[in-house]
């Protein structure tokens, strides 16, 4: 039981950062039906920032994690902005920007690999990785503050778009672009707004395992992609199906691994998924949808 | 007369040229070798040592004289624990550098280019991977002992000095970690413990909290880390995070700079190698690469310093000619070479002896509590 | 020298053989797989464990490589295909973590991290094909047998029945096309030619482990048939040629490996960017009309 519990919190304290990198991609994917896998990118690019702004310019923590967040939301504008707009402009079509958004996602990984070498980097957190008991389970201050951010993010999401002017406008476009625009909505600002959005809203996740156990090149890949699969399995355009998918993945990885061996537990998510997508393709909250629909 | 001496000027420079660029006849020309290291990646810290070593030896040879004349040059190739490169790495130095010899670590990497060893006729070299199958295998040398030694070793001091009773087990998923696990679970047990559990982990992950969270579960007496590496004081830190407070045991090879400086370390159990960290050769080598050396910086310098004897040798048996079955030839006739450690003398099955000793990590230094004698 | 020309040409043909099988899903289909180095993979552990554990040579290896490729393919693209290309993408981005923890943790059978060494040389009647120049040979027959099968397969009703497909879905179902149906026969055979690759690749570097099949391989292999262009099938064939000559060309310039290994991937990614801005009408071929 004990061990159970164990693994719960953990799964937790990884769904935690799952949820803030699907809600910033599925806001994300769901207004502008980009599949942005370069999201990965800038998660990671936050990261880096954040150890570089803390490490290089002397800043204390929390003013790293603030910078961060801050670079992250620019690197997202700046690639609507300078890569996919451009793109939509001259007619490209849906497989293109996916195309260029892997591009973007290589050449930004590997340039942080050159820059920073590599290797796992870690930030200093001082008295936040302090372990804490609670009953027979073992978590880091830090864990705890994970745990925090993403339901602060969640909720603040939520709140942001259901009751905020710019919010409304993002849900607009999200459920019928066509409408939203005889209705005079620009298109382009609210898409980068959104991607503003969405990219600051993940940043927290990379920054904290860059805390955690270190920020490294190439996980960003892999945490997108789990996003994507955590946003489908929640139900494309749903924001609380995205938070219950990235939970829902997160507690089978971690939990998965009380009866079966650790080495499969990345096989956990993707059988579970394939799974859901012959049972259920629209995911937990999400529209119906028809075979062809792209 | 100008007609006659820009001709014979324009001679000679074709004839200078043609010289320089036909190739290097047998004057002068470098031997080289080949040196398939962990130059970045998990084992990086392993392979500054690995590299220094081998250099320092390099330019000593060549003060002296070179080897019969001629330079050594040591060709650098990365594996960074992937044995497939390793593979790309050794078929460029046999197929395009045309080495006779080649230095090579890491269990994985070595066992997959042993064949292409054994094809060409090319020894190897290994300075580090322990893996009981690096065992009697054509064309590859060891001058390290293989692991079912050490840990015998650190096996029976946990169960017979320590008294610890019960084990579990973190296991890195490549050969060298289940191999030292599988002869662990024997040692111990025939030692009187028992291995409660074991959990398999990769190498260059950061994240070990579900396994260890599993052998937490088990109990035990102690936590055996079969594994090498920056992931060790990972393990070991997040083990203390998770609360486990069971005293943590592992061999020398978890002897890196990472887990002498981690908190997590402290007060784990290991079995060293010989190495003197106050010889000149360990002065040396700090004032060269402002880092303090460890034992895999004399084990390179050692097989460097092995191969030029060996090729000496070669080279006068076959009128200067030098071949990697030369070389082997070479090797099984000498068998006994003095390196900075000891006497080194290789056994029938292509490894090496050597003394251990056991001790406990304390404030990133190993107090040594006992000494074990090679068995000859 | 001429041994690493060998080796180059050996490994552009093999390479050719993969963005060729690909192209036929994301050239000629719309199919976006990212599982291309699992199915590599694939092929090249079951050519390799028929050979070191059934004794099979690499003639048979060859089959079981095939049939091991597109029972895999057949796996994932039943349930994917009745939904949208996306899920495909994800999908397939599962396969490839799957197949390749397999490779990793089912050491029982594939010797895991440590992978599997000592697999043999193809055998022709008798005769071992292990000189370099030899096996280019081998190599590059099948390049030009997989351009033949493809370049048939292209030009044929069925071939016509794919890109009415990937011109407009919705229009080729309403007609009475199987469209799901076709779509996994593609992918299955696509997957089946991808396998046969890594049989050869099996059968000549003598050594596999999973390293060599990972996701950065699968991005390479769609970067190879996306800057070799589709509509031709020469495109790919000139891709592998062209994106093999990279990081060769770096090794040249002696830059430390450490930095030439990601520099070949930033030179890849910027590629793919400018690329798609300046054909953004992409791989698919033709403009689409009114997007």
């Amino acid at each position: 039981m004990d061990l159970f519990l164990q693994l719960a919190a953990t799964g937790l304290v990884v769904g935690s950062l799952y949820a803030l990198c699907a809600l910033g991609w599925g806001l994300i994917y769901g207004t502008t039906l980009h599949f942005h896998v370069a999201h990965g990118a800038v998660f990671t690019l936050a990261a880096y920032f954040a150890y570089a702004a803390q490490k290089f310019l002397g800043l204390p923590l929390a003013l790293a994690v603030v910078a961060g967040v801050f670079a992250a939301a620019l690197s997202g504008m700046l690639i609507d902005f300078l890569i996919y707009q451009p793109l939509e402009r001259r007619g490209a079509i849906r497989t293109t920007l996916f195309i260029a958004s892997l591009g973007l996602l290589t050449l930004i990984e590997n340039l942080l690999a050159i820059i920073f070498t590599p290797d796992p980097l870690r930030m200093e957190v001082g008295w936040l990785a302090d372990s804490v008991q609670l009953g027979p389970v073992f978590l880091t201050r830090l864990h705890l503050v994970s745990m925090a951010t993403a339901i602060l993010g969640f909720v603040a999401l939520m709140a942001f778009l259901k009751y905020s002017l710019w919010g409304q406008a993002i849900r607009a476009v999200s459920s019928s672009p066509e409408m939203a625009r005889t209705v005079g909505i620009d298109l382009r600002r609210v898409h980068l707004l959104t991607y503003a959005v969405g990219s600051a809203i993940s940043a927290p996740a990379g920054i904290l395992v860059a805390m955690d156990v270190g920020v490294e090149p190439y996980r960003g890949t892999t945490f997108v992609l789990l996003a994507s699969v955590a946003v489908i399995m929640g139900g494309i355009g749903s924001i609380p199906g995205a938070l219950l998918g990235a939970l829902f993945l997160a507690l089978l990885e971690n939990i998965g691994v009380w009866k079966i061996p650790s080495e499969w537990q990345s096989t956990i998510s993707f059988g579970v998924f394939l799974m859901f997508i012959v049972v259920r393709p629209r995911g937990f909250f999400g529209r119906k949808i028809q075979s062809a629909e792209i | 007369m100008r007609i006659v001496l820009s001709s014979l000027f324009t001679l000679t420079l074709l004839a200078g040229m043609t010289t320089a660029a036909a190739p290097a006849a047998a004057q002068g020309n470098p031997i080289k070798i080949g040196a398939i290291l962990p130059l970045t990646g998990s084992g990086a810290s392993y392979g500054v040592w690995m590299k220094g070593g081998a250099e320092m030896a390099a330019e000593e040879i060549n003060a002296a004289g070179g080897i019969a004349g001629r330079k050594l040059e040591v060709i650098y190739e990365d594996h960074a624990a992937d044995a497939s490169k390793a593979v790309n790495a050794m078929r460029r130095l046999v197929e395009v550098e045309k080495v006779p010899f080649s230095l090579t670590s890491y269990s994985s990497p070595t066992l997959a280019i042993q064949p292409i060893a054994v094809q060409n006729k090319v020894v190897i070299m290994n300075g580090g991977g322990q893996s009981d199958n690096l065992a009697n295998k054509d064309y590859l040398y060891n001058n390290i002992p293989v692991v079912s030694n050490e840990v015998g070793v650190i096996a029976e001091w946990l169960a017979k000095d320590k008294k610890l009773g019960s084990a579990v087990l973190i296991v890195a998923n490549d050969e060298a970690g289940r191999n030292a696990a599988k002869t662990f679970r024997e040692k111990f047990g025939a030692a009187g413990g028992k291995v409660l559990a074991e959990e398999q982990v990769a190498l260059d992950a950061t994240d070990y909290r579900a396994q260890l969270a599993k052998v937490k579960a088990r109990g035990g007496d102690l936590l055996f880390i079969s594994s090498y590496g920056r992931n060790v004081s990972i393990i070991a830190d997040q083990a203390r995070e998770l609360g486990i407070t069971i005293p943590t045991a592992g061999t020398s090879w978890v002897l890196v700079p990472e887990t002498m400086k981690s908190k997590g370390a402290e007060g784990m159990l290991v079995t060293k190698l010989p190495f003197d960290p106050n010889s000149a050769f360990a002065k040396k080598f700090k004032d060269k690469y402002k880092t303090d050396a460890g034992f895999f910086a004399v084990q390179y310098y050692s097989a460097t310093m092995i191969f030029a004897k060996a090729a000496q040798e070669a080279m006068k048996k076959n009128a200067g000619a030098l071949t990697g079955e030369g070389v082997k030839n070479a090797i099984e006739a000498i068998r006994s070479f003095d390196t900075l450690s000891g006497k080194l003398v290789f056994q029938a099955n292509h490894g090496a002896v050597m003394d251990i000793e056991a001790g406990t990590l304390k404030g990133g230094k190993v107090e040594v509590e006992k000494l074990i004698k090679a068995a000859p | 020298m001429t041994a690493y020309l060998a080796h180059f040409l050996v490994m552009v043909a093999i390479y050719a053989i993969l963005a060729l099988s690909l192209n036929l899903l994301i050239g000629y289909s719309g199919i976006f797989s990212l599982a291309h180095a699992a199915i590599y993979g694939i092929g090249a552990y079951a050519s390799a464990l028929a050979a070191l554990k059934l004794g099979l040579g690499f003639w048979g290896g060859l089959v079981v490589a095939a049939g091991a490729g597109a029972f895999a393919s057949a796996l994932v693209a039943i349930p994917s295909l009745r939904v949208a290309g996306d899920y495909y993408v994800v999908a397939s981005f599962g396969l490839q973590v799957v197949v390749l923890a397999v490779f990793m943790n089912w050491t029982d059978l594939t010797n895991g991290h440590a992978g599997l060494p000592g697999i043999p040389r193809p055998k022709l009647f008798g005769w071992v094909i292990d000189q370099p120049f030899e096996y280019v040979f081998l190599a590059v027959a099948f390049a030009v047998l997989t351009w033949a099968v493809c370049w048939r397969l292209t030009n044929s009703a069925f071939g016509r029945v794919l890109q009415a497909i990937r011109d407009d879905e919705i229009a080729a179902q309403a007609m009475g096309k199987n469209v799901v149906l076709v779509k996994i026969v593609i992918a299955c055979i696509s997957s089946a030619l991808g396998a046969m690759a890594g049989s050869l690749y099996a059968h000549y570097i003598t050594y596999i482990n999973p390293s060599s099949f990972s996701l950065h391989e699968s991005i390479f292999i769609a970067t190879l048939v996306i800057l070799g262009g589709s509509e031709r099938l020469a495109g790919p064939i000139v891709g592998a040629f062209l994106l093999l000559a990279i990081p060769e060309v770096l090794k040249f310039m002696a830059i430390p490996d450490t930095v030439a290994a990601p520099m070949r991937q930033i030179i890849y990614g910027a590629l793919l960017i400018v690329f798609m801005l300046v054909r953004p009408e992409g791989i698919l071929g033709r403009a689409r009309h009114g997007r």
